[in-house]
């Protein structure tokens, strides 16, 4: 049994769930997002992971993006925003993922 | 920008050469950003930053591989991009130049295929032999008129073999960047 292992699995499934339950309450640019998901060990993930992932869900269209100067000297920022079609799939992944806490809850007996 | 810094981006963009130039420029605005932003705020020192992003290596190897697993759909550039993975990623070396080679070279032959029947139909209809192109599987040498239905079958099922092999191409190169994935997970755990 290796939990290293079980725990990446878990953390693969459900980093796309995060992102998008972050960029729905406001916008986001990337760093920001990494170090956000820092301070969970469970979720912290590379930039080589990340970058990749939200580009995925720009082009599948989830998510759009803009540029924003920043006002202290540092470069520009590259925002996130979600999207309608977004939304809608977050919805959809917030039912599954409820359904699956509840079956859990049942199978471990604790509800 | 200091020269680690700037040396890390000029090779990241190299790998990223196969994706439109568009896009590329984007990546690394994005990167060069997150530096600054490393920089001016935490304190990071050049080889610190590079440090946590990873070899430049494996930064567009990322990149180029959700790119490819986007979608099952066959473009010359989505062909160069597994070209560049498969040059960057390893354990690929074998399986995927002579899947994505043997797709593309199914692909032309079903376009090859039927050209080659209508030239000898025409041929036939105008009264002339075009003795170079003839429908031959085996020793059976098909008639002007039959080779023509022939070479659109066959042309089909070529079609339909090359599309089958670049879906599976697209399904290696995914798994591939999933357990590439799964490593940088491990790594960010450490």
């Amino acid at each position: 049994m290796n939990l290293e292992d079980w725990k990446s699995q878990i953390k693969r499934g459900t980093l796309e769930y995060c992102i998008l339950l972050m960029i729905s309450k406001k916008a986001y640019y990337g760093y920001e997002i990494i170090s956000e998901l820092e301070k969970s060990p469970m979720l912290a993930a590379k930039e080589s992971t990340i970058y990749p992932l939200l580009r995925r869900l720009l082009k599948d269209g989830l998510l759009s993006s803009y540029w924003q100067e920043t006002t202290e000297g540092l470069p520009p920022r590259k925002y996130y925003t979600i999207t309608e079609d977004g939304k809608t799939y977050l919805t959809a992944m917030s039912a599954e993922w409820q359904s699956l806490l509840q079956a859990i809850a049942e199978i471990s007996g604790t509800t | 920008m200091d020269k680690i810094l700037n040396d890390y981006l000029e090779k990241t963009d190299r790998y990223l050469r196969p994706m439109p130039a568009g896009e590329r420029v984007d990546i690394i605005k994005e990167i060069k950003s997150e530096m600054l932003e490393l920089e001016a705020e935490k304190h990071l020192t050049p080889t610190e930053i590079t440090e946590r992003l990873g070899s430049p290596k494996e930064l567009a190897t990322a990149y180029l591989g959700s790119s490819i697993a986007k979608d099952g759909s066959f473009s010359l550039r989505k062909l160069l991009c597994i070209a560049s993975f498969t040059g960057l990623a390893s354990g690929s070396i074998f399986v995927l130049p002579i899947t994505s080679v043997l797709a593309c070279g199914l692909l032309f032959s079903a376009i090859i295929a039927p050209i080659g029947g209508i030239i000898k139909l025409v041929g036939f209809l105008l009264g002339f032999d075009v003795p170079f192109v003839m429908f031959q599987f085996g020793s059976y040498t098909a008639h002007p008129l039959a080779a023509f239905p022939l070479s659109v079958l066959f042309g089909l099922l070529l079609f339909l073999a090359g599309k089958g092999l670049w879906k599976l191409t697209i399904k290696y190169v995914k798994a591939l960047s999933q357990s590439k994935a799964k490593l940088h997970a491990f790594d960010a755990e450490l």
